[in-house]
């Protein structure tokens, strides 16, 4: 998927200056220019098309402006579109030159050909320059007015256009009512769903100014409209229908018959080729179902093989996108997934998000009967090639073991992990059976023998050292060599680099030194006096805390650092169901796909300027 | 809605740039994409949010497509209308490569301008574009040449944007009317190392290639449709007729379609067996691949291949087949391909792996990627019982062919 060799890239692709060229083609285009003579198209097509590609290569070809519009004065109809290619991108810089191009452009919207009419229609909205408007209302009057739809249809987006470029012009002309007339009686359903999407977009934007528009803004979702558009969704084309689909899910129906009526009417949009019109579609049901329990989880039902084709279906972009929304709803209601586990499974070609998102819905859907099962698949991952997914994997398992009751053979699972002797294997491992522990007290001694058999030295990762440490720190007592381990380690306390490993040192030397005071008397001495040493504040503090406490009193001290400990029922969960709700009001959202990235972390960091287009 | 559209090189380098609304979508967001896509490897999501954009990508051919934009849109309306615009130009071009954008990027404007208007997606159907827009084709190509008139732009107005069925015009003439249809499968299953089936399901398509004259109306019926776990439909096909009776009624666009795509899950079998077996000792490994015909589907079985990937503690490997050639390549990927399954013998690779120093065993299995093609054949069952025409002026030619291959079908060692 990633593009090929670093070595090919270079911060601006190289290309020519142009220079040269331009003025070159600026005296060719002069001379061209009032010419009638035979072939004389044909040389213009030539030089237009030179400018373009020189404009598509990012070379400024502005100063041809002039040249180009004197030129243009032609009825081919390739040179035309190639001339308002043209304009349409420089016109913006040039708003004097622009004035040049309204001629000719306002008279091929008065072409004989629709074709001509709305391509030169589309390129004057297109100019966007401010101080031309005047000549845009007159065009936009008649095309809306015109026979053909194809020029009805332009128009109307223009209409949009020549808001944004200047709202006042556009509302003055009342252009807004007229397409509101448009959309509600034009037969054909491009033009109606032009109508729409100009409409929302600028009504919305007018709302606030103006009561009446806000008003207008609402009428939209009135059930008139929305039931006009319904009856009609069939003849949309698939784009328009999810703009509809989307307006629908922000109707509030009256009642429930209405509700129904709905839903029948727009459960085949669920078979539909296009992914775009089913996610729009699966959120119309939800939106609708929210408040009604049993109908919402029979939705979930109804929406399960259409998702779960569009998966297998389509490109991976396509896939993986739909997958996110998959993920969002298996996360929700995990039961109703859980006889699907299969389609969780993860293929090896699959991408690393892909695979992640997968892994995730396995471990939400795992109950009673099916946990054997996925975590044997699970365990094929951790043996994979590919590492981050074999730590996900393990993190998976562990996962699981928090949530079930019956962790007999999970724990196993873990502990044939940790036999595999692969650092990051092991890491993953230490770090479960360390939550596994805190968790199920009574599994300690099946995993101290084995914790017990690793050595310090091949683990190198923070978390996982940290785990290790708490093991040993906890387990003092069950683990023969404990303190003469964490000795060692607290000698060597300059190599250690994570200032929670150290903090997690502090505290397992005082619980061992509570439990085997004269072995660890040495450790303790050790540990504390690098621990007054460290440059790392917390560690330096706590150091001083745990010295102080000692010095006051060991029984005190034991109290404060390893009190009798209750088993943890339940860990905080990193994805608060509040967050799950919002994201749930988001279906078919951009935010779904990216899950965490937009919503968990950036989404106030980062704000996205809402423009208006 | 989308307010840029760039098509980039495979080395980064910007092709084409489309703007779609009046906030201008600066280059420098191109190089942030690549140097953002080359830090991310082979992991890149298909919607990235950059520091000012959203930004959805698709990457074909080596060509990226990419498309910007600062508010919030359904997801899969940006991705899918990307697939189409590369479908659609791919369709046009005859392929999609560099050179083949450059060349023809006159056309590529004219069809995006047709394709997606003011950030709103306007039509994507082929038929439709082709009226309005005519492909560089050979033919096309002589003419101007000959004429001296290379006019992509038709002259009349798509008859379709005023026709009722809007896939269709409603003009088309054909001498010989033929229809076929073909039934397409794709088997996807795991193998887990004891041999056993762990997931197994076909992901079909329907595919159609009209030439039909006029507005014919067409009935598609199968034997047994309800072996079908879930179904979706080309546009043009009736929702009525299929919910009460699993028929397809539909008036078909011009030319080659996808009529429905369906999907059959927990099947039982595999027509194929592979069985790898791997067994280290002191610093080498002894790998033996067996592959071989298990519920013998009754058509020949051919183009099978077995590709796997060798782990990164493999120094070195020898391996051998009775059948068909073994290529190993240096980013050690392996690909035994066998071609068509012998009748007399079954078909084995077998060698040895020489692992790094001071690995005894090996840890880190392969996946074994099985593919192959068996033609005459639709695995799931599925049967087209007939296909009717109505509102045709004579007898039309119907072909039908059925073809399964194996999409993602691994076994694991």
């Amino acid at each position: 998927m990633a593009p090929p060799a670093q070595s090919h890239r270079s911060p601006s692709p190289s290309q020519p200056s142009g220079k040269g060229e331009v003025s070159d083609l600026k005296s060719q285009l002069r001379q061209l220019a009032g010419s009638r003579a035979p072939g004389v198209d044909d040389s213009k097509r030539e030089l237009f098309k030179k400018v373009i590609s020189y404009m598509t290569i990012g070379i400024d070809v502005s100063s041809l402006f002039g040249e180009m519009v004197m030129c243009s004065a032609t009825s081919d109809i390739v040179l035309k579109k190639m001339c308002y290619l043209y304009v349409g991108n420089y016109a913006k810089v040039n708003p004097d030159l622009a004035l040049l191009t309204i001629n000719f452009l306002q008279r091929d919207c008065k072409d004989q050909d629709p074709m001509i009419r709305g391509l030169a229609l589309r390129s004057l909205c297109s100019l966007r320059v401010a101080n031309l408007v005047e000549y845009l209302v007159g065009p936009l009057g008649s095309g809306l007015k015109d026979s053909n739809s194809y020029v009805r249809m332009v128009a109307v987006i223009g209409v949009l256009k020549l808001y944004h470029i200047s709202s006042s012009t556009c509302m003055d002309a009342d252009f807004p009512a007229i397409l509101k007339h448009l959309m509600l009686n034009d037969p054909d359903t491009q033009v109606l769903a032009n109508c729409l999407s100009a409409l929302q977009e600028i009504w919305t934007a007018e709302a606030s100014k103006s009561e009446e528009a806000s008003r207008e803004r609402d009428a939209l979702l009135s059930k008139p409209v929305i039931y006009y558009l319904l009856n009609r969704i069939k003849e949309f084309s698939e784009w328009p229908q999810c703009l509809v689909l989307e307006l629908v899910a922000k109707y509030v129906p009256s009642d429930s018959n209405e509700i129904f009526d709905i839903m029948n009417l727009l459960e085949d949009r669920l078979q539909h080729a296009n992914g775009a019109v089913v996610l729009a579609t699966i959120k119309v049901f939800l939106q609708l179902t929210l408040s009604m329990t049993d109908v919402h989880q029979q939705v979930y039902e109804r929406i399960k093989a259409p998702l779960l084709t569009l998966v297998s279906s389509g490109s991976p972009e396509q896939s993986y996108a739909v997958l996110s929304h998959l993920h969002l709803l298996v996360m929700r209601a995990p039961v109703l997934f859980s006889s699907d586990y299969k389609h969780f499974y993860c293929q090896y070609n699959e991408s690393f998000y892909v695979k992640k998102l997968k892994l995730e819905m396995l471990t939400v859907v795992a109950n009673e009967s099916n946990t054997y099962e996925i975590v044997t698949e699970l365990c094929e991952y951790a043996a994979n090639v590919d590492i981050p997914i074999a730590r996900e994997s393990i993190r998976a398992v562990g996962k699981i073991a928090l949530q079930q009751y019956d962790v007999n053979a999970i724990v196993d699972r873990l502990l044939q992990f940790l036999e595999m002797e692969k650092d990051y294997v092991t890491a993953e491992t230490l770090v479960l059976v360390k939550d596994l522990l805190r968790k199920y007290p009574q599994w300690s001694q099946d995993c101290i023998a084995v914790v017990g058999n690793i050595s310090s030295k091949n683990v190198q990762e923070p978390k996982a050292k940290a785990a290790l440490i708490w093991m040993l720190g906890e387990y003092s007592q069950d683990m023969q060599d404990a303190p003469y381990i964490l000795e060692s380690l607290a000698e060597n306390w300059d190599d250690e680099h994570s200032p929670e490993v150290r903090l997690h040192l502090l505290t397992a030397v005082m619980k061992c030194f509570f439990k085997r005071p004269p072995e660890t008397q040495k450790a303790l001495g050790a540990a504390l006096a690098a621990g007054l040493g460290d440059f790392h504040q917390d560690v330096h503090d706590r150091a001083l805390f745990y010295y102080r406490l000692l010095q006051f009193n060991v029984s005190t001290a034991e109290r404060v650092v390893n009190p009798p400990k209750q088993a943890v029922s339940v860990f905080a969960d990193s994805q608060s169901s509040e967050i799950k709700d919002r994201i749930f009001d988001e279906f078919n959202s951009l935010s779904v796909v990216y899950q965490k990235i937009i919503v968990f972390q950036c989404s106030r960091s980062r704000p996205m300027t809402r423009t208006s287009s | 809605m989308l307010q840029c559209i760039f098509l980039l090189s495979d080395s980064g380098e910007v092709m084409l740039e489309k703007q779609l609304t009046g906030h201008r979508v600066d280059r420098s967001i191109c190089s942030w994409y690549w140097d953002h896509a080359i830090s991310q490897g082979d992991q890149l999501a298909p919607v990235i949010a950059s520091p000012t954009h959203y930004l959805f990508q698709i990457v074909r051919e080596g060509i990226t497509f990419l498309a910007c934009t600062q508010v919030e849109m359904p997801p899969l309306m940006g991705i899918e209308f990307l697939c189409r615009v590369a479908d659609v130009l791919s369709d046009y071009l005859g392929g999609l490569n560099e050179d083949v954008v450059k060349d023809n990027f006159v056309i590529v404007y004219d069809l995006l301008d047709e394709m997606i208007d003011n950030g709103f997606p306007l039509t994507t159907e082929p038929n439709i574009l082709r009226e309005m827009i005519t492909p560089p084709n050979i033919v096309s190509k002589v003419l101007s040449v000959v004429t001296g008139n290379s006019s992509n732009v038709s002259d009349t107005l798509p008859g379709a944007t005023a026709s009722c069925v809007p896939w269709r015009t409603t003009d088309r003439k054909y001498t010989n009317n033929e229809v076929y249809v073909d039934l397409v499968e794709e088997m996807d299953a795991i193998i887990n190392r004891e041999g056993i089936l762990v997931k197994c399901e076909i992901y079909g398509e329907v595919q159609v290639n009209s030439q039909l004259s006029g507005l014919p109306d067409l009935t598609l019926s199968f034997v047994n449709p309800n072996i079908l776990d879930d179904v979706r439909f080309h546009p043009c096909v009736r929702f009525r007729p299929w919910e009460s009776h699993q028929i397809l009624s539909f008036v078909p666009p011009d030319g080659q379609f996808k009529l429905m795509s369906y999907r059959v899950k927990k099947l039982k079998a595999a027509p194929i067996y592979v069985k790898p077996q791997l067994t280290s000792d002191s610093g080498t490994c002894r790998l033996s691949v067996l592959v071989g015909v298990r519920n013998d589907p009754g058509k020949i079985i051919d183009s099978v291949t077995v590709k796997f990937q060798l782990p990164p503690c493999v120094l070195s490997a020898d391996l051998t087949s009775n059948c068909g050639t073994v290529n190993i390549l240096t980013n050690k990927s392996c690909t035994w391909s066998i071609g068509r399954i012998p009748k007399d013998k079954a078909p084995s690779m077998s060698g040895t792996l020489v692992l790094e120093a001071g690995l005894e065993h090996l840890h880190v299995l392969p996946t074994f990627q099985v593919a192959f093609r068996i033609m005459g054949i639709a695995l799931s069952g599925l049967q087209i019982d007939k296909l009717d025409l109505k509102n045709l002026p004579n007898r039309p030619y119907k072909g039908f062919r059925a073809l399964t291959r194996a999409g993602q079908f691994e076994v694991r060692s």
